[in-house]
């Protein structure tokens, strides 16, 4: 084993390339692991109930499971229930708890935290604690949590408005509250609780009563005990559950995240296996002479394999190491991703477990030793004898295996990629990720068949513009289409599922904006900043003044709210059936469906009544946390894209069905007459106490609509950018590689009179050659597949596939220019050799 | 001999064009080349003074050390001498940089190295004119024909180098050498890979190219069959010139040779 170990560690300096593409993939790993840690931590943290809090809850019943992301919608209790509670033996004390929408507004009138976790207000509790300050006493006085005030200089005494539903106040900054306490929250203002009862809630009712057990009885005697004197529909629970509760609904409604970039870094790492597969075999076939010689000499088939393996497990654990450090720094780097799109967590302090060490490290060896797999095997088939001789580059396996083996990758993989999209599998995402790597890599196999033919197409204009050194380099790229084919094909991934994103972004704006284009008729839309529901969205104040305002001629609101069908959360949207239709150009089935909708019924979307089997005229049992049950009669089916919802009700059915009133959005369209100008003034005076509502027309709705897709856009792109970086390594590694065994070549041609800057030439074409070979395949793929997942999100209103001409260009256009760079260094080291030095090298 | 080491004493500080350079395609004057690697130094070149006349095939021979292949690769600027100089036609090789060597090898010299002459990517035609690719320039039509019939490579043309035989191979360097029409043509040990035939083939083509059309050629070889192919045997021994024979014949060189080992 000792002369085989020395042989790999000869080839040290050429594996540091390959263990940092290892390194960059398992960063992406152990960064995911850290985020993820990190996002659970601080969820946990802030869903656990602080220190003199309540042991119990007293709340009514939810009457189906919530959303994703947001707690189930309760109805408030009768504050009427809270004598009977603390009539209860073994009851300290309990207090009914209120909890609303309390927007704070800073000093120039515009929203704090508008976007991403919700801003709360509640009344005084005896859980909460003060940093500074005092508890609010008078209905002029508010505390604020300190994050909130530290961030935006105010200090106790200064006046800040507050926004609440329909309306909004200003008060006195009294105390400061020390963290946000038992909710996950962006700001949070507390009340006097009579005041929070006004201004939150609703005269008489609490939204909870918190119980607090005499000391000696268990909360859950407690709650046994508590539970057998209220009313049906009532419930107490211990606030143990309320808070499990709590952080459950968090961390689903973060919950796809690790799974999103989980799916990235398998990304990077099945780009970071190609190179090193590619790297190893490389290695190897140099090697094959010496490997042949040792084989001669009676090395085992199992001693020399085991000797490349070696050489990959001490690539994968030094790239792995270093991968999981950097996890911690990339973790950081995640953070403000996430931010920048409006993720906003609760503030918390990164952590990083020993598992997360172990998994990302445990994945760049594994992958690493698999990829180098192949090579040890290929590395003790060839006959010694053979091997001594030196061994011409073939296609390895017979081109018909390769023509089988690729193309039955392919179709295995789009059949998958198919079940996935068109929802038949099991686990969607899994069978898209296996379809993908499957089609991924039966190309790769392919991809060696026509790399010849590829290369001499792509080289075609180099050569008309550089010349010989373009010709040789094109001839070095083709005479092992298998090297240059892999190499391309990990660029191929990255490009590939980077063009995807370009694509289906692309598809989503087009769409978007046909729709508005086609559908929207209002002059104005008012809607909330950020993300809708979690700032309160637009108070129905706004509507009503605007109502009363000459210059508009109709006022239409939407509301969204959730409901159960059996058991089971749904979204729908609240329109107004006499007006909405003059805002919204819908399809003549829709409309009709919409005329014929009152206050007791419902519209169901054309495709989803069909799943159910349902018709119009039958009775849907719809759910609301509010009311319970009610039988809504189908009144029509509707099929346009502009509704995001799978059902409609009217806005008498929301107000008699839902607690919270709140417009989702409200349209607007002006009298004859008033210009745009003149309308936009109007509405700046309704909405002018309301900082969180923003008013736009026709093209700033479509250019809201359009931002929202870039700003998932940018970090997609940006984390699929690490997997084309590791294929760029791959290109210099490569390339690097080559030139080590074409060192006499080098010196010939420096010999027989090629110049410098010719070498670096050719060698800098070799780069740009299969830089853009690489990245030609990968918009093929992303066309191919942008093609699949756009027409499989046609029911999710993307109804047009658009491929971005200009941007796939550029893309092809920016792997180049990077290959160019790619192949910069290893182009200076060939231009530096010796010529002597390098004819008398001997590989 | 002695006459020559003369001339190139007096043509030291000489101005550029002399009778000496009129004749000579390339020489050498008090050429000294020391290779140092660690504590131990080796003068690898003595104060070599030679110089190589036009339109003649010299050999140069000497025993393994004795320089013979240093002086062909400062000759032809591969190497560069420790000090005393080296001239191709009036060029002193020593003013020039990397750039100017690069197109004086290109331009003027040609190649024949013992062996991996071509690249193996290209075909036999594309190695051929492959100086002249890199020149930018096209080789004169009638001029590669007739290279290619006096190689005999006409039906090989569009073959690559694994394909080819070792003579063929180095038939096709031979024609890659002499199809710029370079001032001097350099060959290292042309025939050391190849069988007695395909060398003796190699070896009747070479000279042809100088009897035919007055090519300079200068070729380092161990091989007294090879050197008495040429018209003068340059011996070499412990990086000193140390004898000279014209118009050889193969049991002279294998004499001489005996007698340098001594």
């Amino acid at each position: 084993m000792g002369p085989l170990l020395r042989g790999a560690l000869a080839h040290t300096a050429r594996l540091i390339g390959t263990a940092f593409a290892v390194a960059l993939a398992v960063t992406l790993v152990s960064g995911t692991f850290v985020l993820t840690d990190t996002i659970d931590g601080a969820f946990h943290r802030a869903a656990a109930p602080s220190e003199g809090s309540s042991d119990l809850v007293v709340r009514s019943t939810s009457l189906f499971a919530a959303q994703a992301n947001s707690l189930p919608e309760r109805e408030a209790v009768p504050e009427s229930l809270l004598a009977r509670v603390t009539a209860v033996p073994g009851v300290h004390a309990a207090w009914g708890a209120i909890r609303g929408y309390a927007g704070l507004v800073d000093r120039d009138g515009s929203a704090i935290a508008p976007g991403g976790l919700p801003s709360v207000g509640s009344g005084w509790a005896p859980g909460d604690v003060l940093e500074s300050g005092r508890a609010p006493e008078s209905p002029g006085e508010v505390a604020i949590d300190a994050v909130t005030a530290r961030r935006n200089g105010l200090v106790l005494g200064d006046r800040i408005r507050v926004l609440f539903e329909g309306t909004s106040k200003e008060f006195t900054i009294g105390g400061f509250l020390k963290a946000a306490g038992d909710v996950v929250a962006a700001t949070k203002a507390v009340f006097d609780p009579t005041t929070a009862q006004q201004v939150l809630g609703e005269e008489g009712k609490v939204d909870a009563i918190p119980v607090t057990a005499s000391p000696g009885v268990s909360p859950e005697a407690l709650r046994m005990r508590v539970n057998a004197v209220l009313p049906e529909r009532y419930e107490a629970v211990t606030s143990a559950q309320v808070a499990h509760e709590s952080e459950e609904s968090w961390t689903k409604a973060v919950g796809f995240l690790p799974t999103a970039l989980l799916l990235f870094a398998a990304v990077a790492l099945l780009v970071g296996a190609f190179l090193i597969f590619n790297t190893f075999s490389i290695l190897v076939a140099q090697r094959t002479r010496e490997l042949g010689l040792l084989r001669a000499l009676g090395a085992s088939r199992a001693q020399l394999t085991a000797s490349v393996l070696v050489e990959a497990l001490a690539v994968g654990v030094v790239g792995s190491v270093v991968g999981v450090l950097l996890g911690f720094v990339a973790a950081h780097g995640l953070l403000a991703l996430l931010e920048a799109i409006g993720f906003e967590l609760p503030a918390a302090s990164v952590v990083f477990l020993p598992r997360t060490a172990l998994a990302g490290a445990l994945c760049g060896v594994l992958v690493t030793i698999a990829a180098a797999v192949p090579a040890a095997r290929g590395a003790t088939r060839v006959s010694p004898v053979r091997a001594i001789g030196g061994l011409a580059d073939d296609l390895g396996a017979s081109r018909r295996r390769r023509l089988v083996g690729g193309s039955l990758a392919v179709v295995l993989g789009a059949g998958s990629l198919g079940s996935g999209l068109s929802g038949g599998a099991v686990s969607p995402v899994v069978a898209m990720a296996f379809g993908v790597t499957g089609i991924m890599i039966g190309l790769a196999v392919l991809a060696p068949l026509v790399a010849r033919w590829a290369a001499r197409m792509v080289g075609a204009p180099l050569i008309r513009v550089f010349g010989e050194p373009a010709f040789l380099g094109r001839e070095n790229a083709m005479r092992s289409p298998r090297r240059t084919a892999a190499t391309a094909a990990a660029l191929m991934v990255g490009i590939g599922l980077v063009g995807v994103v370009a694509i289906v972004a692309a598809s989503m704006k087009s769409s978007a904006g046909r729709t508005v284009q086609s559908t929207l008729r209002a002059d104005f839309v008012l809607a909330s900043i950020g993300i809708t529901g979690s700032s309160g969205g637009v108070p129905p104040a706004v509507a009503d003044r605007l109502r009363s305002s000459p210059a508009i001629a109709t006022v239409s609101e939407i509301r969204s709210g959730q409901w159960g069908l059996d058991g089971r959360p749904q979204s729908l949207l609240a329109v107004d059936p006499a007006t909405v239709t003059a805002m919204h150009d819908v399809d003549p089935q829709s409309a009709t469906a919409v005329r014929n909708l009152d206050d007791r019924g419902v519209l169901v979307r054309d495709t989803t009544a069909e799943r159910y089997g349902w018709t119009v005229g039958d009775d849907v049992s719809m759910t609301f946390a509010r009311t319970g049950t009610t039988r809504m009669r189908l009144r029509g089916t509707f099929s346009t894209s502009a509704v995001r919802t799978d059902y409609v009700i009217s806005l008498n059915a929301y107000r008699a069905n839902f607690a919270q009133q709140m417009d989702l959005e409200v349209d607007v369209a002006l009298a004859p007459g008033v210009t745009p100008a003149e309308g936009r003034a109007e509405i700046q005076k309704a909405v002018v106490d309301f900082p969180v509502v923003q008013i736009l027309d026709r093209s700033q709705v479509l250019a809201a609509q359009n931002a929202q897709v870039d700003r998932l856009l940018v970090p997609v792109t940006a984390l699929l950018g690490l997997s084309v970086a590791i294929a760029l390594l791959g290109i210099a590694n490569t390339l690097g590689l080559s030139i080590h065994e074409r060192t006499r070549e080098l010196g010939l041609l420096r010999a027989i009179g090629m110049a410098r800057c010719q070498l670096r030439s050719m060698i800098r074409s070799e780069a740009v050659i299969t830089a853009c070979m690489g990245s030609i395949m990968g918009v093929v793929v992303a066309v191919f597949f942008g093609w699949a997942l756009v027409t499989s999100m046609r029911d999710l209103g993307v109804s047009e596939l658009v491929f971005p001409v200009a941007q796939l260009v550029g893309l092809v256009a920016l792997a180049t220019v990077a290959g160019l760079l790619a192949g910069v260094l290893p182009a200076r080291r060939a231009a530096s050799l010796g010529i002597l030095d390098a004819i008398g090298h001997d590989t | 001999m002695a006459l020559l080491m003369r001339t190139g004493d007096l043509t030291l500080d000489a101005p550029a064009v002399t009778p000496t350079s009129r004749t000579h395609a390339a020489r050498t004057v008090e050429a000294v080349k020391v290779y140092s690697s660690g504590p131990a130094s080796v003068r690898a070149l003595d104060g070599v003074s030679v110089g190589f006349d036009r339109g003649c095939f010299t050999a140069i021979m000497g025993p393994s050390g004795s320089g013979k292949s240093t002086l062909l690769h400062c000759l032809a600027g591969l190497d560069t001498l420790t000090s005393g100089r080296t001239y191709v036609g009036d060029v002193d090789l020593g003013a020039l940089g990397d750039k100017a060597l690069t197109r004086l090898r290109r331009d003027r010299l040609g190649f024949i190295f013992q062996a991996f002459n071509l690249l193996p990517t290209l075909t036999a035609a594309e190695n051929i004119t492959l100086p002249l690719a890199l020149a930018g320039r096209r080789p004169d039509p009638d001029w590669y024909d007739t290279v290619i019939d006096v190689v005999g490579l006409r039906t090989r043309l569009g073959h690559r180098s694994a394909e080819l035989s070792g003579g063929q191979q180095q038939r096709v360097a031979a024609a890659r050498a002499l199809v710029s029409r370079p001032e001097i043509i350099f060959a290292d040990e042309p025939t050391g890979s190849l069988d007695s035939k395909a060398g003796a083939e190699l070896l009747s083509f070479m000279r042809r190219a100088v009897d035919v059309f007055g090519q300079t050629i200068v070729m380092v070889t161990h091989d007294p069959i090879a050197a008495s192919y040429a018209d003068r045997i340059v011996f070499l021994a412990d990086g000193r010139v140390v004898g000279e024979m014209h118009d050889p014949t193969v049991a002279r060189a294998v004499d001489h040779m005996k007698h340098l080992g001594d």
